[in-house]
């Protein structure tokens, strides 16, 4: 066991005291907040005008009955329509609204009048004075009835359950993807790299046991990607409610107990558990760096695609599944976030991948004893 | 004389890829690189395997040290099998050949510690040896350097003495003065003279004359992974310097085809 610390020691030193290493672990967190953040904020900008604008809105023929609401909600200027149209064009007047000359006569009449209300969709300010103006024409005819103009919640949906919903079936497909590319940011470097770079050999001449070898460097790598996991996770938390526009606030993570953000956190290193140690024996196996990085591409994909499958279940699914290292995880996860997990399926979904990884780390033992592995050129 | 180590028939092939083939333009599939090789070498000698290129030194080497296992044969360093005690092997020998590399991030203080650690040597022992073998080497000066921004001398230096961390009883030194210049050579060859006084067993590979000359108590000649010829360098270079006993010898087996 010692020496299982003084490998992790070792790996820690070069990992922590590297700022270049440090920084592409974090790196990635960073960028998807800043990323999805101005996505978010660009895509909320759009169409997006001050609330306390005034428009500027030439009227012809204005009739008595609009002229209060009118003025109030707009700043009125004079002139004839042909320039004002040409005004409208160039954005130098929001809208020019053209009624027919007997208005108020004809409305009386029964008879529909046309309102002629010219805008240029270009242009937010003159898109937002078209929408009002239109509202307020159509405030005009509804006298019969309204809908919902009372002070009540009519949109019935339990926000609870929605977000749960969300949330459920992004969280495991969010963190398959972003644990898997951080994992492969860390093992193959750390061990096709060694191997590679003849470091390898220089500690298989030693009498350590090659499975505290293999230990000491999947504890290690683990501790890195989960590093790199979290930042990215947190990266997506923080610029979600941007990206989102609401849908998933602040207050979400508060919708979950601490007993289910532990519930999630171990699953989540199970998980780490298992990719690093799939990772690690993909790089010892491959003679290089670039080598391993193409064998682990394909097995990757198939990762990600794993944290999707709980999508697909609508109602709770058989307690078997849980027990598929990775594939129950993601079940987990989503019933987690969704409020359906049981104890049975998450210590299943937890130990089986933790057996997984334990005879990983063997094979992984052993491929350091081959000299085929090891040494072939 | 006490054994230190005995090698046995020790045999090893290399299966060739389809680009290796191509690369020494040959048709077989299966290149044989050490053949049927047994020497012993007692304590407190140095013992030179000498040989051209593509001899099968370094091959012979790695099986001692327990790299690679042989086809068939063992080899017993103080009576612990290659193949059935590979730990027991590893404490017992410090291995130096240009396959193994120190990690250029580290510094020659941290690398030191760290095998001293993996080889479990206590730590006062392991800081009193740090501090005697750094100076020894001029290696001190340099000790917080991390090892990727020293010399090519440095480099090997700092190899060496990493490599023999934990005090083994038997050295194994493949092509030690490869690259170094005449100063750090001597320095190397000075401290190979020094373990062989303190009484540690030392085996050399190398195909040079002088080196050999200079410090070897006995020599193997291996040619095409045979062992040609096995004596001491006095009885060698009895009636000529050790070249020309070579080149005898070389003429003799390969029919003076060069
Ligand atoms: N892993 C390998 N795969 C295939 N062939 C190999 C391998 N290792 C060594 N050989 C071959 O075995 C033969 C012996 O190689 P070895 O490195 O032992 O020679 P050497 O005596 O150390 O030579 P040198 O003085 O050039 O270092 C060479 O022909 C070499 O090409
Ligand atoms: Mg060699």
């Amino acid at each position: 066991m010692k020496n299982v610390l003084t490998i992790i020691k070792k790996e820690f030193n070069r990992f922590f005291k590297d700022r270049r290493m440090v920084i592409t672990v974090l790196l990635p967190g960073l960028l998807i907040y800043a990323l999805y953040s101005l996505m978010g904020t660009a895509m909320s900008d759009l169409g997006k005008v001050d609330e306390d604008y005034k428009p500027t809105v030439c009227v012809v023929n204005l009739p008595e009955m609009l002229s209060e609401p009118f003025g109030a909600a707009f700043e009125l200027t004079e002139g004839t329509a042909e320039e004002c149209k040409t005004k409208v064009e160039e954005g130098a007047l929001d809208t020019l609204v053209v009624f027919p000359e007997n208005f108020t006569a004809e409305l009386a009449e029964g008879r529909t009048p046309e309102v002629k209300v010219y805008y240029n969709s270009a242009k937010d300010n003159s898109y937002f004075a078209f929408s009002m103006v239109s509202g307020m024409l159509d405030a005009v005819n509804k006298t019969a009835f309204t809908v919902n103009s009372s002070q009540d919640k009519f949109d019935l949906a339990n926000e609870k359950d929605m977000t749960a919903q969300i949330t459920s079936m992004l969280v495991p497909m969010l963190m398959f993807a972003l644990l898997s590319s951080a994992c492969m940011a860390v093992a193959p470097e750390s061990i096709a790299g060694e191997k590679e770079r003849g470091t390898m050999a220089t500690m298989l001449i030693t009498p350590v046991n090659r499975v505290e070898i293999a230990l000491g460097k999947i504890i290690s790598l683990t501790c890195f990607a989960m590093l790199s996991g979290i930042s990215s996770f947190l990266g997506v938390m923080f610029s979600l409610p941007k990206l989102m526009g609401g849908v998933i606030t602040a207050e979400t993570a508060a919708l979950y107990s601490v007993g289910d953000w532990f519930m999630v956190l171990a699953v989540i290193i199970s998980v780490v558990l298992v990719i690093i140690s799939a990772f690690a024996v993909l790089s010892a196996y491959a003679k290089s760096v670039k080598e391993a990085g193409s064998i682990i591409t394909p097995l990757m994909m198939v990762i990600i695609l794993l944290g999707m499958v709980s999508m697909f279940f609508s109602s709770v699914p058989p307690l078997g599944l849980y027990a598929v290292p990775l594939l129950g995880s993601g079940l987990a996860m989503s019933s987690i976030m969704s409020f359906t997990i049981t104890p049975a399926a998450i210590i299943l979904s937890v130990l089986s991948n933790l057996v997984t990884a334990a005879l990983l780390v063997v094979l992984l033992g052993f491929m350091f004893k081959s000299e085929k592995i090891m040494f072939k050129k | 004389m006490q054994e230190i180590l005995v090698a046995n028939n020790l045999r090893k092939s290399f299966k060739l890829s389809a680009k290796q083939r191509k690369l020494e333009k040959t048709d077989v599939a299966v290149k044989e690189a050490v053949k049927d090789l047994s020497f012993t070498a007692y304590k407190g000698e140095i013992f030179g395997l000498l040989g051209p290129n593509g001899a099968g030194k370094t091959t012979t080497l790695r099986m001692l040290a327990t790299l690679i296992k042989p086809d068939s044969g063992d080899a017993l360093i103080e009576g612990k099998s290659i193949l059935a005690d590979c730990n027991d092997v590893r404490r017992r020998i410090g291995f130096l050949t240009s396959e193994l590399k120190l990690e250029d991030f580290f510094t020659p203080d941290y690398l030191f510690d760290f095998f001293g650690s993996l080889y479990g040597v206590d730590k006062t022992e392991l800081s009193n040896r740090k501090r005697t073998l750094f100076s020894r080497f001029g290696i001190d000066r340099f000790a917080e350097v991390k090892f990727g921004n020293l010399s090519t001398g440095m480099k090997q230096k700092v190899s060496l003495v990493v490599s023999i961390v934990h005090d083994p009883e038997l050295v194994i030194f493949d092509e030690p003065t490869n690259g170094l210049d005449v100063i750090t050579a001597k320095v190397v060859t000075d401290f190979l003279e020094e373990l062989r006084r303190d009484g540690k067993t030392i085996i050399l590979s190398t195909h040079i004359f002088s080196l050999v000359e200079k410090l070897c108590d006995r020599v193997g000649i291996i040619i095409d992974g045979r062992m040609i010829k096995l004596d001491t360098l006095e009885n060698l270079t009895r009636d000529a310097n050790l070249e020309e006993t070579f080149f005898a010898i070389y003429n003799e087996v390969t029919g003076g085809r060069l």
